[in-house]
């Protein structure tokens, strides 16, 4: 019981997010129950709409849910202050957000080192890793440009190096790759397959695009709130 | 540190708005250091005018003299010589520039061309120069030696009310300390023109032993004049005296000049009300800068509580926002404001610009030119104003940037 309760990442038990719209009520999520082992390199797929973005956020203690129990490396989220929650995500959870979401007045290489700083990790650990990582993604030379200096592919990619820089147990990612061209697409999933592999760092990807459920280990697909179909490979 | 790098950057994304509010604070600190030096400052001058026109920064005469006053309430000789030793005692640690023996009596004046109540003073010429502006304030003639037995300074106003000039003769008459009428002639050494109209319309001023003589005081004086380099020592220095002669009374300037300490406080009251709603209006617009820019960014903060910044560093963020402005605001207004005190202390502002006849306030004149005058103190309290009214405007802004993280922001462009 215990091997397991460490194996599990992320747990969703009967997890429901409705939102009351006027008279209409919005079921974004409906009776989910959702279990993701550490390693796994999972994808979200499902048209718009289909509760994707809205699982993310509620798995990341971003957005609460309106029944059911969340449970993130361990810890409850239900019983977790927003405070705690932020430092549960500083530790095991990176992020990318559809909408890139970079802190405008960082540069690059400043918003990928930004949770180590805040991690308050040794400054030459902090460089190289920055550095590897700003390299894994493709954005050598682009260091010192800030968020409106650079294209929405770039700016996706720095901040998907944000995520992973800190080498968090699970990443997630909201169409990590939509804003991306084919060759930096595959870049980036490579980088993240090496995560994946090398340091055992989970992965979970909403996601349209063929190129990233091509290369997942499993694929979870969502319809009107619900898991449709669970597929492992 | 990353906080603080980002609360720096922050400030410069809008440049303008930060321009403004700093310019804003800057500018209000300045007027706070202008106002408050010019009020010390003339404060200072009024004190200064007052204590050289009779008081000294603190007063030893005969108990009950201030109110009752009194030809024969007086120190006695050996009292006299008590006073002045201890006086000498206490020159170093007290900062004492100088002390005066003095004689007061009211006595009536008289000329060939009519009569009028007077002030008699009669000094001791040396040490009363030293200590008063009376030598200063000479405008025709010249001030007395201690040779000049029968000899006087008068007013302006009440040479022109007798009609007497320079080596005219006068008639003072007056009870003396024996109960007795007493009256001498003198002849006027010259005319003083203090700068109080009233004060000129009634001053008489006469050599100690000129006044002795006339009021039958024999070696007996009034009062004893002390000024001293600090004024802030002129409550120690009158305690002690106290102290050591509990026979006697002895008053600080405050005390000796009751209307001017009242006018100086009322002053003050009158400057906290104008320099607070001065800084309510300065506030408003920070607050409003500081909350706009924290409503304006819910979709950041919202950002950085998911990547990880709880509320207290949120917090934070926009405090050490707040903090830098007031810092530049401080810097900024410190070296316009202190550079128009240093102006203003070395060059003055002439009050003819206001009115070109002669100031007086509670009995005291003012000097034709208004000087500013600073203390740390009164430096670090406009600081510590500035600084704390920005961080307490802050707080609030903060605590709405603790609070604004709203996820569904995070989800458009």
């Amino acid at each position: 019981m215990e091997v397991q309760a460490r194996k599990v990442v992320l747990r969703l038990e009967d997890v429901s997010r409705h939102y009351v719209q006027g008279d209409l009520t919005v079921k974004a999520l409906d009776h989910v129950d959702l279990v993701l082992e550490r390693g796994e390199f999972a994808v979200l797929a499902g048209p718009s709409g289909s509760g994707k973005t809205t699982l993310l956020n509620v798995a990341a203690g971003l957005d609460t849910p309106t029944r059911g129990r969340v449970v993130l490396a361990g810890h409850e989220l239900e019983g977790l202050s927003r405070s705690e929650k932020a430092r549960l995500r500083l530790s095991e959870v990176g992020f990318v957000f559809q909408a890139f979401n970079l802190i405008p007045v960082l540069s690059a290489e400043e918003n990928a080192e930004f949770i180590l700083l805040l991690q308050k990790l040794p400054a030459a650990e902090r460089r190289e890793r920055i550095r590897a990582v700003l390299d894994g993604v493709g954005l050598k030379g682009l260091e010192k440009r800030r968020p409106g200096e650079l294209s929405g592919g770039q700016q996706q990619r720095v901040a998907v190096a944000r995520a992973i820089a800190a080498e968090p147990s699970l990443v997630l990612a909201d169409e990590p790759t939509a804003n991306l061209d084919t060759e930096t697409a595959f870049d980036l999933l490579d980088v993240m397959e090496k995560l994946n592999r090398e340091n055992g760092t989970t992965f979970l990807f909403s996601t349209h695009d063929p190129r990233v459920m091509e290369r997942a280990h499993r694929i979870i697909r969502m319809l009107d709130g619900r898991i449709d179909r669970d597929e492992r490979r | 540190m990353i906080l603080l790098r980002l609360a720096w950057r922050n400030l410069w994304r809008n440049r303008r708005r930060t321009l403004l509010t700093t310019t804003t604070m800057a500018l209000g600190l300045t007027v706070l250091l202008v106002t408050l030096g010019l009020g010390d400052g003339s404060h200072l001058q009024m004190i200064n005018s007052a204590v050289r026109s009779g008081s000294g920064h603190v007063l030893i005469q005969a108990r009950g003299y201030q109110e009752l006053g009194g030809v024969e309430r007086t120190l006695s000789g050996q009292q006299r010589r008590a006073v002045a030793g201890w006086v000498l005692e206490k020159e170093h640690s007290f900062g004492i520039i100088g002390t005066a023996p003095r004689i007061s009596a009211s006595v009536l004046g008289s000329s060939s061309d009519g009569s009028v109540g007077v002030q008699l003073i009669a000094v001791q010429a040396e040490a009363e120069a030293r200590i008063s502006r009376f030598a200063e304030t000479v405008a025709e003639g010249e001030f007395l030696t201690s040779k000049d037995s029968g000899k006087v300074l008068v007013g302006v106003g009440v040479a022109r009310k007798l009609k007497i000039g320079l080596g005219d003769k006068m008639v003072l008459m007056g009870q003396g300390a024996q109960g007795e009428i007493e009256s001498i002639v003198v002849r006027i050494k010259g005319l003083i023109r203090t700068g109080l109209v009233e004060f000129d319309q009634v001053l008489v001023l006469a050599d100690l032993a000129t006044g002795q003589d006339f009021l039958q005081l024999d070696q007996r004086v009034h009062q004893f004049a002390v000024l001293l380099d600090d004024m802030n020592l002129a409550s120690p220095l009158a305690a002690a005296a106290t102290r050591a002669f509990p026979e006697l009374e002895v008053l600080d300037w405050q005390q000796a000049l009751p209307q001017l300490a009242d006018f100086i406080r009322i002053d003050d009251g009158g400057a906290y009300v104008f320099h607070f709603f001065l800084f309510m209006l300065i506030a408003f617009m920070v607050f409003n800068t500081l909350l706009m820019s924290v409503l304006e960014r819910r979709r950041e903060f919202a950002l950085l509580e998911a990547l990880g910044l709880v509320a207290g560093q949120r917090f934070l963020l926009v405090l050490l926002e707040a903090t830098l402005i007031a810092v530049l605001a401080l810097l900024w207004g410190m070296a316009l404001g202190l550079s128009l005190h240093a102006y203003l202390a070395m060059y003055g502002l002439p009050l003819d610009i206001i009115s070109t006849s002669e100031l007086s306030v509670a009995g005291v004149a003012f000097e034709p030119i208004m000087y500013s005058s600073l203390s740390p103190a009164r430096i670090l309290q406009a600081m510590i104003v500035v600084f704390g009214m920005s961080l307490m405007l802050a707080m609030v802004a903060a605590r709405r940037a603790a609070l604004a993280g709203d996820i569904r922001l995070l989800g458009s462009h």
